[in-house]
């Protein structure tokens, strides 16, 4: 019994945060007895064989990706003389600007409907939803396995000359011929991303979502706040860190998808990732492929560290509930 | 309806709309996968089972099933296996290395499947290792890890510690208990994970394009025929495909609300005939 009330005890004080974990038991920050090292220590071997998987197959090939990139290029080969050429190259390439005006734009639209679609219906799932929430999540996580080149042929079927909206309008009698502005746009490239990455922003969203507690918005009702009223100052604030990393997830994947765009982008609709794609598999330039990579990557970490700034400096970055 | 339901119709609204608009598209290329005419454009000619036949009929296709399968399965079974033991690690060590093995472990979430395949092929290039199936599933291993063990250490951390302090409070050693009192609570929900890990595999595009030798996997033959284009069996291969990843992902919803409800039982000391 005494046993249970103080594993029950520990329960409840490791609730908070992960960090304080079943192991220290309250307040033994250096682990003052052998044993308790011990035993917080020795389960970290564990991780000891997908470590080295990691360190072999992740990062040692991001360090390699990362040399190419100060290699001198040769035709599918890369030779000795440390050179920032690569760099200069991508910088100054006019085409890799275009590119990369576009994979922002891409990005920011994909990720920008994602949230302000994905943020309602979380919203609905957390406060609204009664008993039809476990069917909807259900559909939602369903449609998130669906495959994905499966969606970005689907969409190509959807909106082709010869597709469902055309072929149906045809057929109604409403157009004479089909509309050719369906696809091979940049629209058509983002409406496909945010198929893909919806259900993902959704459950992300929803699980932000869950920590609050219906009186939080029964005391802004109660003090007078309307609908509009409650989403700016309730809502809003404590979402604002959620939707921004949603935001920086979203807008990273699909402004470095290469496979979308091939398929659905036309001329305009290209984008730096199948630049990178090409530069390597088809034209060769290693070097130009990795220093075009890593700039790439270098502006998604500005970019999460200066909305994380932004969030601080707001006070939203790390709001506590009380329930 | 165990708690208060607020009336919310404009978010409503933008739920119809969501589900209307992420499963229309799907829904299209099944129903167009029975139609009778290689066309998928309305209207609808009348049921057929003939691009079915026609798919079946492939060699291609039968090979990429089955190296989608092998992949699949050894990616599945190595992830159950690193990814139970490294998310033993991070759910209960306390110590200062924890935060920067977590990094590496959940990185691959965040970096773009181009990069991860691009670094691959340079890392293979480099070590001379020629491209095969095994170089497919040592990079899905990489991709699949994160969310492996997303769900597997969410299911350790809610685990009663208690339980785990009275197996080793009775002189049992550290892997006895991880395997008489750790393991038994959490596996529908390591199952449910490994099926989703297999699901992923079975699906990967992006980092696959890279690393894949001569062979090919489904995903990879749904490739070329797209950009072969025009060829209607193609609704009959990305019903199969979506039919068997819907498939395991209700496999693995299932197993891991199961296990869900197991641990709550384990947590709340209720025992017996439930």
């Amino acid at each position: 019994m005494a046993a249970d009330q103080g594993g029950r005890l520990r329960l409840v004080a490791s609730a908070p945060g992960p960090d304080v974990g079943p192991g220290s038991a309250g307040g033994d920050p250096i682990g003052a007895t052998g044993r308790s090292t011990d035993r917080r220590r020795r389960p970290l071997f564990a991780a000891v064989p997908a470590l080295v998987w990691m360190l072999l197959f992740f990062v040692l090939p991001l360090v390699v990706f990362a040399i190419y990139s100060v290699l001198t290029a040769g035709l599918y080969e890369v030779s000795t003389p440390l050179t920032l050429d690569p760099y200069r190259d991508a910088i100054t390439d006019p085409l890799n600007r275009t590119l990369a005006r576009n994979s922002v734009i891409v990005g920011v639209a994909t990720a920008t409907v994602c949230i302000a679609v994905g943020l309602p219906v979380a919203y609905w799932l957390r406060f609204a939803a009664g008993r039809w929430r476990l069917a909807v999540l259900f559909l939602i996580t369903a449609s998130m396995f669906a495959s994905y080149l499966v969606r970005i042929y689907a969409w190509r079927s959807v909106l082709g000359s010869e597709g469902i909206i055309n072929s149906g309008l045809v057929s109604l009698g409403l157009i004479d011929e089909p509309l050719s502005f369906l696809l091979y746009n940049r629209g058509a490239v983002v409406i496909a991303l945010v198929h893909i990455f919806l259900p993902f922003v959704v459950l992300v969203l929803y699980a932000a979502m869950t920590p609050m507690s219906d009186g939080l918005l029964e005391a802004g009702r109660d003090l007078g706040a309307g609908s509009v009223m409650l989403w700016r100052r309730v809502v809003m604030p404590i979402m604002a860190a959620p939707c921004w990393n949603a935001f920086v997830f979203v807008f990273i994947l699909s402004a470095a998808d290469y496979v979308t765009p091939q398929f659905l982008g036309g001329r305009e609709g290209t984008t730096l990732g199948v630049r990178i794609q090409a530069a390597f598999i088809s034209v060769g330039n290693w070097p130009l492929a990795a220093a075009t990579s890593f700039l790439m990557l270098g502006g998604f970490v500005l970019l999460h560290l200066a909305g994380s700034f932004v969030l601080r400096r707001l006070r939203l970055n790390d709001l506590r509930l009380a329930t | 309806m165990n708690e208060r339901r607020q009336s919310s119709p404009v978010t409503a609204v933008f739920v119809v709309v969501s589900l209307v608009f992420l499963f229309v598209p799907l829904l299209v290329v099944v129903l167009f996968s029975f139609n009778s005419i290689g066309s998928l454009s309305l209207p609808f000619r009348g049921f057929s089972l003939r691009w079915y036949r026609q798919v079946f009929e492939s060699p291609v296709f039968r090979s990429s099933l089955r190296s989608s399968a092998i992949v699949a399965t050894a990616t599945a079974v190595s992830t159950l296996i690193l990814g139970t033991l490294a998310a033993y690690a991070l759910s209960r060590a306390r110590t200062r290395w924890r935060a920067p093995l977590a990094l590496v472990l959940f990185l691959p979430l965040t970096l773009p499947g181009l990069f991860i395949g691009l670094s691959l092929l340079v890392l293979f290039g480099e070590a001379e290792v020629s491209l095969s199936l095994t170089t497919v599933a040592i990079a899905h291993l990489v991709y699949v890890m994160p969310y492996f063990l997303l769900i597997a250490v969410a299911a350790l951390q809610r685990l009663d510690p208690a339980l785990e302090e009275a197996g080793a409070d009775l002189g049992a050693n550290g892997w006895l208990v991880f395997t008489r009192v750790t393991l038994p609570q959490v596996w529908p929900v390591l199952m449910g994970a490994t099926f989703l890990a297999f699901a992923l595999s079975f699906d990967e595009f992006v980092i696959t394009f890279f690393v894949i030798g001569p062979e090919s996997t489904l995903p990879m033959f749904i490739f070329s025929s797209l950009r072969r284009t025009v060829d209607p069996s193609i609704n009959a291969i990305s019903t199969l495909l979506l039919a068997i990843t819907l498939a395991l992902f209700a496999g693995s919803f299932y197993l891991t609300l199961r296990g869900g409800r197991r641990s709550v039982i384990a947590v709340t000391g209720e025992t017996g005939s439930a």
